[in-house]
């Protein structure tokens, strides 16, 4: 792929080149890191904050704010794995900002229609899909990240425990406590 | 999970809360420390899951008849296929991309300014501009990629600067004719498309390019007309 807005830079350069690259102020080089990375990210923050004006604000400032830092980055970390901390800790933020939402104490009923009106889809599965992703929206933020992105992103518990800033240890428990939690939310969907 | 669930039950917590070191004593319940729960049949919680979906081999005379196992992997399935779901329900990120971009061109750093070889010695560009068209020139060799260029102006007086570029490169071929290519392309790009009195051009190979087949852009031949 030979990114349209990455001017003249060979789309298949690995993450570390493109770094280095924008790191000495080449913009296209960072444009196809943006167009390369932005889905995921846009994606996590969604599903952490649930509303897209805000997770696209983060991701936009995160974006940003790496390109001002990047000259300083050293690389020791993968730039994926850099991004993910930086968005994460935004979104953990906002959440320990808001006040809590009302809980929701039932899980909702099947409807006919899908979450965003996709009549394909059957419609169960969708209801049971939009349940999981109310009952995430409940689980305390730490552990919301934690099954996100673990179970949504694919990340090892280790890259977890860096990007969230946690030991280990601390990931496992809050991964096994998301994953009961939301087990019993769907148990009625069976 | 790094826990074996399938056959530990020896732990017991009350023997663990004693907290006895000594090799008789039973270790510590594993499962508690990370965070598992281990259930009243004595399996981990984890590893009932883990069963159920096939990750590990079944304990089939146990988990049919075990209301504990029963109830844990109770709601199992569904959420596995509610998060299949709701993996590939990502929202569009094109404009968030875009604005981005638009952000970060609008914020260009120019870096610092070299000398071109003009004969009144005031004309400048920044080191940003010309690495982007020294890089485009050292990508057109086959099987390299530039990745860093940076520019050094000389405290002589002149309008020389030296070059020093590093590179990804496959292994499938020897790297000194391709060393030989770069620096004559990345010469010719300098004097020719920039105006650049480059004098020394340093090279280093730091790291392996894999997955390259051809150049991304034609190479093209310098004429003979390059300098130096």
């Amino acid at each position: 792929m030979n990114d349209e807005r990455g001017r003249g830079v060979p789309g298949h350069l690995s993450d570390d080149l493109l770094v280095t690259r924008a790191a000495e102020g080449d913009d296209d080089a960072f444009a196809v890191l943006v167009q390369r990375h932005s889905g995921p990210l846009l994606a996590l923050a969604y599903r952490m904050l649930g509303v897209l004006q805000d997770a696209e604000e983060i991701v936009q400032e995160a974006f940003t704010s790496a390109w001002r830092r990047l000259p300083e980055f050293r690389q020791d970390a993968a730039f994926r794995t850099w991004m993910y901390r930086i968005v994460t800790n935004r979104c953990l933020d906002v959440l320990r900002g808001r006040r809590p939402v009302v809980p929701l104490d039932a899980v909702v009923e099947p409807t006919s229609s899908g979450p965003r009106g996709q009549p394909a889809r059957a419609a169960e599965s969708a209801a049971a899909t939009r349940a999981l992703d109310e009952a995430l929206r409940d689980l305390p933020p730490a552990q919301r990240a934690c099954w996100i992105l673990r179970e949504l992103h694919g990340l090892s518990y280790q890259e977890i425990a860096h990007v969230a800033g946690m030991s280990e240890q601390t990931v496992r428990g809050d991964l096994f406590r998301a994953r009961r939690t939301l087990m019993k939310e769907m148990a009625s969907w069976r | 999970m790094a826990v074996d669930g399938t056959t530990a039950v020896s732990g017991r917590p009350e023997a663990a809360a004693s907290g006895q070191p000594a090799a008789s004593a039973p270790a510590p319940d594993a499962a508690r420390l990370v965070g598992d729960e281990r259930l009243p049949c004595g399996r981990l919680v984890s590893g009932v899951w883990d069963q159920a979906r096939g990750l590990l081999a079944a304990d089939a005379s146990h988990a049919a008849g075990c209301p504990y196992c029963r109830q844990a992997v109770a709601g199992l399935a569904v959420l596995d296929i509610a998060t299949h779901t709701l993996r590939r329900d990502e929202p569009s990120a094109r404009t968030v991309a875009d604005r981005v971009i638009d952000a970060v061109r609008a914020e260009t750093r120019l870096g610092r300014l070299v000398p071109l070889d003009d004969p009144g010695g005031d004309l400048r560009i920044s080191e940003t501009s010309a690495a982007k068209v020294l890089r485009r020139a050292a990508d057109r060799v086959p099987g390299v990629r530039a990745a860093s260029c940076r520019l050094t102006c000389l405290d002589d007086g002149s309008t020389h600067v030296t070059l020093a570029m590093t590179l990804a490169a496959t292994v499938d071929e020897p790297l000194p004719p391709r060393a030989v290519r770069v620096r004559r392309a990345v010469a010719y790009a300098a004097w020719q498309e920039l105006g650049l009195a480059v004098i020394r051009i340093d090279l280093t190979v730091v790291s392996v390019l894999e997955g390259i087949r051809s150049p991304a852009v034609p190479e093209i031949t310098p004429g003979g007309g390059g300098r130096p």
